[in-house]
């Protein structure tokens, strides 16, 4: 078995009309033995900027606190946001500096640029970017993912709309793989707000 | 050109001393049962690896007036398959002179695929007809011979895509505040063909035309669907 | 018949030169030596009925089996070598388990006569180790069951025929029983109608005097399947039967 599918999870992002949505299940095991249902693998980076790290749950946070130690010292040298270009170009890089003894995470960056247009990409566990414009998946569920986006997405969603989309999306990919699930949250980004919501799944 | 490179022959390399006998040929079949009809698909690509046999090989085969089986994976398994199965319906004809009803089908597959338990077909086999009371029931299987009766399945290469997205669409799972129906064979029909079309992008093994079949009390009715072809 | 011994009535793999093979024959001879079976077949159900003869006053009249169950829904009525019959009702009851096992449905009673009619055939062949069944089983069988067809009764003889009846005696008393089952039997009886009548025949052609302790009934019906007796059911039937039983009430035709 693969080590990415050790802990189990998946995340997806989407892009909609002015806003964009990053979504992740909540389940932390140890292969098929569930330890916790309140591990989230989407992290937020600043206000418009949000990154998921889907695979082994100790990279997931490893990764996390690196990415943010590389971002303050981008701010505070630079003075300013970092834009999630920028921030995917680092994390890229940071994942390529270990091509030979790599994280395990797939991760996924989703938020709105300096112009507030959505964006998202996703990229391979030694820092391979995609940067599709609809919308990218990663996770033990990846397959069940594709499946259901590929219908249920549709260009120019609105925020409400594309809550809902994300959230069928997840949770019935999810309830389809035995490593993901047990609770979902999703991040909604608009211009002025970010809406949080935690989703109800079922526990099996 | 070193015999490695060709595929079909990489079981047969000199030094390679095991003869692998399996091959993935891809694939899909989804299917799904309503009150009065059934309703069976596949697509009709034949690939290995990255080369496409044909573009126009459906997986379906029709067993009798009220069942067809759907098969994908390995195809010579596949045809060896399909092919004892009709022989066996054939002698239980004969035998008990009545036609096999889609129960007692799926019990002998389900047996048949048991029987090679430890040298399995490589395939992934669903089963759909109409049961004496007519309704469409859909059976789908492991290779060696697990049965699972329900009312829609998703099974193949694309099985993993599609079968969240029939859960949603056709068990309504997930949705709240819905008086649960079965749905209609227009409704079944359009999510089928949605279903492959969205397979399509993401799957390499699935692709180039769906073949739907239909079974109701008035017979069995086919249709074929383009497909992307890259 | 007997007259005519001749060398061909030895090898059960020759004919003789009229085209008879007379061990069949014979076993067929061999069946009306058996005790008294007979079955009905109603639209509501099936009823067979054997006479067991109770040769002691110390034989344990309840481990004499003539009707056994085959499956849930067939049962099965022998009449002639009892160890022969133990053969061939295993092989119905494998035969019925192996379609349920194959095909998740019952089998059909004809089926299952036909699957044991193939092994009363099989006399003569040699299988893998070279043993041979040497004779023809000494055995006739009704088979009693309700499949998707509803209630049926086939008959099978030591020549491994096989047909479907509506009403059948085989046994000692069969000649005197069929006769009397042509004149009782029509096709709209009911089943308790026909519990009467197979022991009111059964009364008439066997020698003992008909009591709860030397028959044996068994119905097979739709709901109930198959359904043997016991010794309150056997009393109350045959409180039916004895007011029918006239004076003139001759002991039987049977020959024995």
């Amino acid at each position: 078995m693969s080590i990415l599918a050790y802990n189990g999870g998946a995340v997806v992002a989407m892009k909609g009309k002015n806003c964009v949505a990053i979504a992740s299940d909540k389940r932390f095991g140890i292969q098929a033995q569930t330890l916790s249902v309140n591990f989230e693998k989407v992290f937020e980076m600043s206000p418009h900027l949000y990154v998921g790290l889907p695979g082994l749950a100790t990279d997931t946070q490893t990764v996390h606190q690196r990415l943010k130690f590389r971002q303050n010292l981008y701010e505070l040298k630079e003075g300013r946001r970092m834009s999630p270009k920028a921030f995917s170009a680092m994390l890229s890089n940071l994942l390529y500096e270990r091509r030979f003894g790599p994280y395990f995470v797939e991760p996924i960056v989703a938020g709105l640029d300096q112009n507030y247009e959505p964006y998202i990409n996703a990229m391979d566990l030694i820092g391979c970017i995609t940067q599709p414009d609809d919308f990218v998946v990663s996770g033990t569920c990846a397959s069940q993912l594709y499946g259901m986006c590929e219908v249920l997405w549709e260009p120019n969603l609105e925020p409400d709309d594309l809550f809902e989309t994300i959230s069928q999306a997840l949770v019935n990919a999810c309830d389809r793989d035995a490593v993901s699930g047990w609770g979902a949250v999703v991040h909604i980004i608009e211009k002025d707000k970010v809406t949080i919501k935690h989703v109800k799944t079922r526990m099996d | 050109m070193a015999l490695a490179s060709l595929p079909h022959l990489s079981g047969m390399k000199k030094n390679d001393s095991r003869f692998n006998p399996y091959d993935d040929n891809g694939g899909s079949i989804v299917a799904i049962g309503g009150d009065n009809y059934l309703l069976i698909a596949s697509d009709t690509r034949l690939s290995t690896g990255y080369s496409i046999y044909t573009r126009n090989q459906s997986k379906l085969f029709q067993v009798s007036n009220k069942s067809i089986v759907g098969c994908s994976g390995c195809w010579c398994d596949t045809l060896t398959l399909t092919r004892l199965i009709n022989a066996r319906m054939q002698m239980y004809l004969h035998e008990h002179n009545k036609e096999m009803s889609t129960p007692a089908l799926a019990q002998m597959i389900s047996t048949m695929l048991y029987y090679k338990r430890f040298f399995p077909y490589y395939v992934s086999v669903v089963m759909g007809g109409l049961e004496p009371d007519g309704s469409g029931w859909v059976y789908s299987y492991d290779p060696i011979g697990n049965l699972e009766r329900s009312k829609f399945h998703a099974g193949g290469s694309s099985g993993a895509l599609l079968q969240p997205l029939l859960d949603n669409q056709v068990g309504l799972k997930n949705i709240q505040n819905i008086v649960e129906e079965s749905i209609t064979l227009e409704k079944a029909s359009r999510i089928v063909q949605d279903v492959f079309i969205s397979a399509a992008e993401r799957d390499i093994y699935t692709g180039d035309e769906i073949h739907i079949m239909c079974i109701t009390a008035d017979g069995i009715k086919e249709e074929k669907v383009d497909l992307r072809k890259d | 018949m007997f007259l005519t011994r001749s060398e061909y009535d030895r090898g059960v793999n020759t004919f003789s030169p009229e085209g008879r093979l007379f061990q069949i024959e014979y076993a067929i001879e061999a069946i009306k030596l058996g005790s008294t079976a007979i079955g009905i077949c109603t639209s509501e159900g099936v009823v067979l009925a054997v006479e067991k003869r109770i040769t002691s006053s110390l034989m344990e009249a309840t481990t004499k089996e003539k009707i056994v169950e085959v499956d849930k829904h067939i049962g099965c009525a022998v009449s002639g070598l009892m160890a022969d019959s133990r053969t061939m009702v295993d092989r119905a009851r494998v035969e019925c388990q192996n379609h349920w096992f194959t095909y998740d449905e019952r089998i059909t009673v004809e089926s299952c006569a036909q699957a044991v009619s193939n092994l009363a055939i099989q006399f003569g062949d040699s299988d893998d180790d070279g043993a041979a069944m040497s004779r023809p089983f000494g055995v006739a069988i009704l088979f009693a069951g309700c499949d998707e067809k509803g209630p049926q009764l086939y008959h099978m003889d030591p020549s491994g025929t096989s047909f479907q009846y509506d009403a059948k005696a085989i046994g000692s008393g069969s000649e005197g029983a069929q006769q009397s089952l042509q004149e009782s039997f029509n096709k709209s009886m009911t089943l308790n109608e026909a519990i009467t009548s197979v022991l009111t025949i059964l009364k008439q052609v066997m020698e003992e005097k008909l009591s709860a302790n030397n028959v044996e009934v068994v119905t097979v019906t739709p709901d109930k399947l198959f359904h043997m007796f016991t010794k309150e059911e056997l009393d109350k039937a045959l409180e039916n039967v004895t007011p029918l039983l006239r004076d003139e009430a001759e002991p039987s035709t049977s020959s024995r």
